[in-house]
């Protein structure tokens, strides 16, 4: 049985369906016009948009008016429970961003040897700056998704986070370790050690 | 022609010799130091490798000459000197008769410095090989001092020390410009004797003279009038000679040798250089008398003259003719008659043997056989008859060496009259003496000049108890007849004189309180007269001088030694140097505190003592008294900004305790303080005994130096005077040593008291007052421990197993500070020392069967805490031993015995640990006392755990010492002495460390620690020399100090030259080094304050300017 192969898809679809050329350079370096934000350059402020503690109260309305518009666009308005979820989720992905770093900075480390130099004495120092400051700021890097509702779920993903924090400390121990940084040995206590007094003096007479 | 530089490790040079091509070779290579010129001939440059030919066929000399011209053109390219750089040629000649030709082409290119070889070889004509060195310094391991019998068997070890060395000697143990600086060396020889010291010319060509002397030690050398510095010297004397008195030295103008005798060993020296000419030994028969053959034969070749040689045996005398070159006997004459030979003397045509026929009631006549000088027969014999006067070879004044006409002189016994003989004639002047000084004549001496042509004058010199006076006479050479011509005036307190010839010409220098003057033996007028202000009570007991004219007045140099042992030089009345000769043979040293510090010190302790009101009043009062420094020191004060900054030290170190003043002790009874901080200048000497003296000890105590005495008494020296002061001891006991009781107590020394050490062992008198235990040796080889109650029975005793005798004990030094009581490793645990100030390390030597045994002793209870044997230890090498820290360390002489032993000489180190464990204190673990009383129990001292590794080296170490520093941060380094090479070494104790690891490379952790691959074969570092050039002679001991610097330790040697240095044994790391530029330093802040003040306005007014527009 044969058919008649299907018509041409209309011409909206296929322009639908290929989009249009990226912009050239030059395009994309023409200024929008006042009042007008490009997708784009909003999309890719989103995620310091999403942690807005310094900023001032007025502009915050207008992150929400953007996220109005956004969940405008979508075709149901959300609910308070999924806002939650979706806020939890946000709150995992914080809390495993260290994560993230493990592997690199352990790589990093071992490769930069054992050796006191300043590169790696300042590595070293980064590598431990990250993390002691991470905890300093636990709390507030979750301030943005605490809400009463979730207060009680985000105390497992605080915990995680600081166990993350903490690996990556463990990490800059480990490595401080291997430079010979940390008291850990008997040699470094030898100079506490005082030397055995005998309670006889003998003395002598040889020439 | 062209060079091929390959980097540092080889340089060639090639030519276009044919020969070069077809084999494939270079015409010189040079490797470091060293430069080898294959062998060269008249190769022509322009014949074809296939068929090379020969320049200049059938002249010989001609091809010599461009072969050597060849030769110096090769090694200018690869970067030697030239001709002076040749250290050895070999050439061979293909016929026989061409040597002559070849021989003057050499001179004439080569010049005369180098020892060449003649060979014969077929085919070319001449061939010549070379090798040459591009090092300009003389070498420190080529010791001068070497006994000429060792000589040529030491050669080989030398060439190789030679090699070794030269790769070397670019890195040397410090700077050349701190030569000098941090060191200082004075080269002894001893008192001079008088009749064997002259100035000669070194050679025919030369026009300055050297001083020649055979001193009281029997080292014989040459010093430079100019500076007084030392050229060359040996010693002469042997160990096998009989005691013979004085040794002999001659020599001659226009000669190239001085001839030496001592005891029965005689030897010819090159003059200029000290190079051994020939010698010989006569067993058991001593050198009674030497001269040296002034007339030429006709057959003479050479520049050396004759030696004619009495030989004194047991029962007859001998006069030998030895051949100036070669040393052989040329003839021989024999007298057996059984007198006593005396002298021999040589005139114009004969050769005359004196010698002393016994006659009655124990008076002499005197004997003079004149023998023929080509042949040695006997041409006449004459006696004359001196019955009554002489009644041995003591009472013979003088017999004449080769003067014109040689003489005899003596006198009689009431020193009334004068007697001489000319010798060859039988007749005898009898010359009254007029003493008009109303004082008895104490000694005569005879005057007459040396040399064959000069005028028959001599002079006799009067000594009286207070002055002296002399006469002058002549002799008449057809009659024999001596006249008196003049006469020098008496003169209160000192006179000597010094004879000396230009030409025919006589003069005779005087040398009294006052003045030098010189006369001419013809006439009594004054030629030449100097003020000299040498009016010391030390007075001068000989001199020698050397007179130069110069148109109508003469130039003169006196040299003079005085009674104290400094030898002086007089320049035209200037005193130009002085050599304190009886330095020599010091038995004891030790520092002294400058008298300032010691003030300080002095102060402080009394402020210490003091309560707080009294100390802070005391205080107040020191400071405003020392306010009336202050106009000084700030006068002094730009002088020293100035000084500071442009002085060659960056920092005067003087402060820091490097420059402390140095008390020595001499055998002979003579106490010198010398300077380090300037070259080890003499501060001041005082005899402090008449005889020669056995010291003890010497200690020092503030202000003040005790010298203990073998017969228990002391001699207090004051420090900084000089004045000294015997006690003499109450008991006349005989002490072998003195017990010191001196406690370290933080960086410095406190001594509580000392006792004497009898024979056997026994402390002199109880020491109630010291709480401690006494370890003392005994003569009879024992060690022997007492309490500070009983000196009567020791409480404990070592005697050493299996027969053997104890010949050394040593302990660690009173001040040895440990900085880490452990050995870090390379994983980071700690070997923890085994640290006991109570040890003694025992050397016990049978002496039969050639075993050494070696015992750490545990100087209270006496336990034997570790031992060691050694088998095949020769006892006639020297053993050192010493102790410091946790080690010790010994060398001796080893003999293969077993399997894995070897034969040589051989330093073994061993280190001492708590346990063989690593981060473990042993059985005592954390305690911090430990008692050795008990033998078991809780504190009592665990045994060592001791890792040892033997090395072996190239030389003897007679002994040894371990720098001291003030906390022991720094690196110890074992000083050791090098008898055979005159040299310190201070070997790094990295470097001798035991646990480097044996037939393996290290372990990375073993790397992290400093440990290198374990080699049996322990080669001295041309770095490690203490000594570096300095040819430092016959050192009996080494003493180290600590100074305030902690990377600095002072060293000083004794017992035949003196030597001091600064050791720096993990370099200067607390000083500024020369690089440092203080005046760098002063402009660099000058010149930024200067650009702050001048830009600050412009900046401001820029920042102004700003603010402005701005808005």
């Amino acid at each position: 049985m044969s058919a008649l192969p299907p018509p041409p898809p209309p011409q909206w679809v296929v322009a639908l369906n290929s989009p249009m050329p990226r912009p050239s350079k030059a395009a994309n370096s023409i200024p929008d016009p006042p009042g007008f934000t490009s997708s784009n350059a909003r999309g890719g402020k989103q995620v310091s948009l999403h942690n807005p503690t310094w900023m001032p109260r007025d502009f915050e309305h207008v992150t929400d008016m953007h996220q109005r518009q956004q969940q405008d666009k979508q075709p149901a308005t959300m609910r308070p429970e999924e806002t939650d979820t979706l806020k939890l989720k946000k709150a995992w992905e914080i809390a495993m961003a260290p994560s993230k770093q493990l592997p690199m900075q352990a790589i990093m480390m071992y490769m930069s040897g054992n050796s006191l130099q300043i590169f790696s004495i300042m590595m070293v120092l980064m590598l431990f700056k990250g993390p002691i400051q991470g905890l300093i700021n636990t709390n507030a890097a979750f301030a943005k998704y605490e809400t009463p509702s979730t207060k009680a779920r985000l105390v497992g993903v605080k915990a995680v986070y600081v166990l993350m924090q903490l690996l990556l400390f463990a990490l800059g121990v480990w490595k401080v370790n291997g430079m010979g940084l940390l008291p850990t040995t008997r040699s470094d206590w030898l100079a506490w050690e005082s030397e055995r007094q005998p309670l006889e003096r003998a003395f002598f007479a040889f020439k | 022609m062209s060079l091929e530089a390959n980097s540092e490790a080889k340089r060639f040079y090639s030519t276009s010799s044919p020969w070069e091509a077809r084999i494939g070779y270079y015409r010189a290579v040079r490797r470091g130091q060293h430069i080898f010129v294959s062998g060269s001939t008249a190769a022509d440059p322009d014949s074809p490798p296939e068929a090379p030919r020969v320049r200049y066929p059938g002249d010989a000399r001609q091809q010599a000459r461009v072969t050597l011209e060849e030769i110096i053109q090769a090694i200018q390219a690869v970067g030697g000197k030239g001709a002076e750089s040749v250290v050895r040629c070999r050439m061979f000649v293909s016929r026989k008769e061409d040597c002559g030709v070849v021989g003057e082409a050499f001179r004439e290119i080569l010049g005369k410095q180098n020892g060449g070889q003649l060979r014969r070889v077929r085919g070319r004509l001449v061939a010549i090989s070379i090798s040459a060195q591009s090092c300009r310094q003389h070498h420190p391991l080529l010791p001068p001092l070497l006994p000429p019998a060792c000589r040529s068997s030491t050669n080989m070890r030398l060439q190789a020390a030679l090699l070794a060395a030269a790769c070397i000697s670019p890195a040397v143990a410090i700077f050349s410009d701190e030569v000098n600086h941090i060191d200082f060396h004075h080269a002894l020889l001893g008192a001079p004797s008088s009749d064997s010291t002259f100035f000669l010319k070194p050679s025919s060509a030369s026009n300055a003279s050297l001083l020649y002397t055979l001193s009281d030690k029997l080292i014989l050398g040459a010093v430079n009038p100019r500076d007084g510095a030392l050229v060359w010297r040996h010693n002469i004397s042997r160990s096998d000679s009989p005691a013979g008195g004085a040794g002999l030295l001659r020599g001659l103008d226009g000669n190239n040798a001085v001839v030496g005798a001592a005891g029965d060993y005689i030897s010819s020296w090159s003059a200029q250089d000290g190079k051994l000419i020939w010698d010989q030994q006569f067993d058991g028969n001593n050198v009674a008398d030497i001269e040296l053959l002034e007339l030429e034969d006709v057959t003479a070749t050479s520049d050396t003259r004759d030696t004619l040689a009495l030989i004194s045996g047991k029962s007859f005398g001998s006069v030998r003719r030895f051949d100036g070159d070669s040393g052989a006997v040329k003839w021989e004459y024999i007298d057996e008659s059984g007198d006593i030979p005396f002298q021999v003397s040589s005139s114009p045509t004969e050769v005359f043997y004196i010698s002393l026929q016994s006659g009655l009631l124990k008076s002499s006549k005197i004997k003079v056989t004149a023998l023929d000088p080509i042949t040695g027969r006997q041409t006449s014999q004459q006696v004359l008859n001196t019955e009554g006067d002489i009644t041995g070879p003591e009472s013979v004044l003088f017999a004449g060496a080769n003067t014109a006409s040689p003489l005899i002189v003596w006198t009689d016994k009431a020193h009334k009259s004068l007697k001489i003989n000319v010798i060859g004639s039988k007749q005898i002047s009898s010359l009254a003496i007029d003493n008009t000084s109303g004082e008895e004549i104490r000694q005569i001496t005879v005057h007459a000049p040396h040399k064959l042509n000069s005028l028959p004058h001599f002079l006799v010199h009067y000594k009286t108890g207070s002055g002296a006076w002399a006469e002058v006479y002549h002799v008449d050479l057809k009659s024999a007849a001596v006249t008196k011509a003049y006469q020098l005036p008496y003169l209160q307190g000192q006179s000597v004189i010094a004879t000396s010839s230009i030409d025919a010409n006589v003069y005779f220098t005087r040398v009294t309180d006052s003045e030098v003057v010189v006369v001419s033996s013809a006439s009594h007028g004054i030629i030449g007269r100097w003020n000299v202000d040498a009016s010391s009570a030390d007075y001068a007991q000989a001199a020698v001088a050397e007179v130069v004219a110069k148109g109508k007045s003469v130039a003169v140099r006196a040299v003079v030694l005085r009674d104290s042992g400094d030898w002086q030089l007089i320049r035209n009345g200037q005193i130009e140097w002085t050599r304190p000769e009886a330095l020599i043979d010091a038995v004891a040293a030790t520092w002294v505190e400058a008298e300032e510090k010691e003030d300080l010190a002095h102060e402080l302790e009394v402020e210490g003592h003091d309560s707080i009101h009294g100390a802070y009043i005391h205080r107040v009062k020191r400071h405003v008294r020392d306010l009336q420094h202050l106009p000084d020191w700030l006068k002094a004060l730009p002088q020293r900004i100035v000084s500071s900054v442009l002085s060659d030290e960056v920092t005067n170190l003087d402060s820091f305790g490097v420059a402390k003043p140095v008390i020595v002790a001499t055998r002979s009874g003579r106490v010198y303080a010398l300077d380090t901080g300037r070259q080890g200048a003499v501060i001041w000497s005082v005899q402090a005994s008449e005889q020669a003296w056995d010291v003890k000890d010497i200690t020092a105590r503030p202000g003040q130096v005790i010298i203990d005495l073998s017969d228990g008494s002391y001699v207090s020296v004051n420090a900084s005077t000089g004045k000294t002061s015997t006690h003499t001891a109450l008991e006349g006991t005989k002490v072998q040593s003195i017990a010191n009781f001196v406690v370290s107590d933080g960086s410095s020394l406190v001594r509580l008291g000392g006792v004497g050490i009898r024979e056997d062992g026994s402390p002199v008198t109880p020491f109630n007052d010291i709480t401690g235990f006494l370890v003392t040796t005994s003569v009879n080889g024992r060690v022997l421990g007492w309490i500070e109650s009983d000196n009567k029975t020791p409480v404990w005793e070592f005697v050493p197993p299996s027969g053997q005798k104890a010949v050394k004990a040593t302990a660690r030094p009173a001040h040895d500070p440990v900085a880490s009581i452990g050995k870090v490793l390379g994983n980071r645990s700690v070997l923890y020392k085994y640290l006991s100030p109570n040890l003694v390390l025992v050397t016990a030597v049978n002496e039969k069967d050639h075993v050494a045994g070696l015992y750490l002793l545990d100087g209270v209870s006496g336990r034997v805490l570790h031992s060691a044997t050694q088998a095949g230890v020769d006892p006639t090498q020297p053993i050192s031993s010493v102790m410091s820290e946790n080690w010790f360390a010994y060398s001796f002489f080893g003999d293969a015995i077993g399997e894995s032993s070897a034969k040589g000489y051989q330093l073994v180190i061993s280190e001492l640990y708590e346990s063989s464990i690593a981060n473990d204190r042993g059985p005592l673990d954390a305690a911090g006392n430990y008692t050795s009383l008990h033998s078991s129990g809780a504190e009592s001292l665990p045994l060592p755990h001791v890792v040892s590794q033997s090395f072996m080296i190239t030389e003897p170490i007679s002994h040894m010492t371990v720098t001291q520093t003030r906390q022991g941060i720094t690196t110890r380094q074992l000083l050791c002495t090098l008898p055979s090479s005159n040299s310190i070494v201070g070997i790094p104790r990295p470097v001798l460390d035991p646990r480097r690891p044996v037939d393996r490379d290290p372990t990375s952790a073993e790397a992290e620690e400093g440990l290198f691959r374990y080699a049996p074969f322990l080669d001295f570092d041309g770095k490690w020399y203490l000594t570096h050039t300095r040819d430092v002679a016959g050192i009996k001991d080494v003493l180290s100090r600590p100074t305030l610097l902690e990377s600095t330790s002072l060293v000083l040697a004794y017992g035949g030259d003196i030597f001091g240095t600064r050791a720096t044994p993990s370099q200067a790391f607390d000083v500024l080094g020369k690089s440092f530029s203080k005046l760098q330093l002063v402009l660099t802040v000058v010149a930024l304050t200067g650009g702050v003040i001048f830009l600050a306005p412009v900046a401001r007014k820029k920042q102004v300017n700003l603010l402005w527009k701005a808005t």
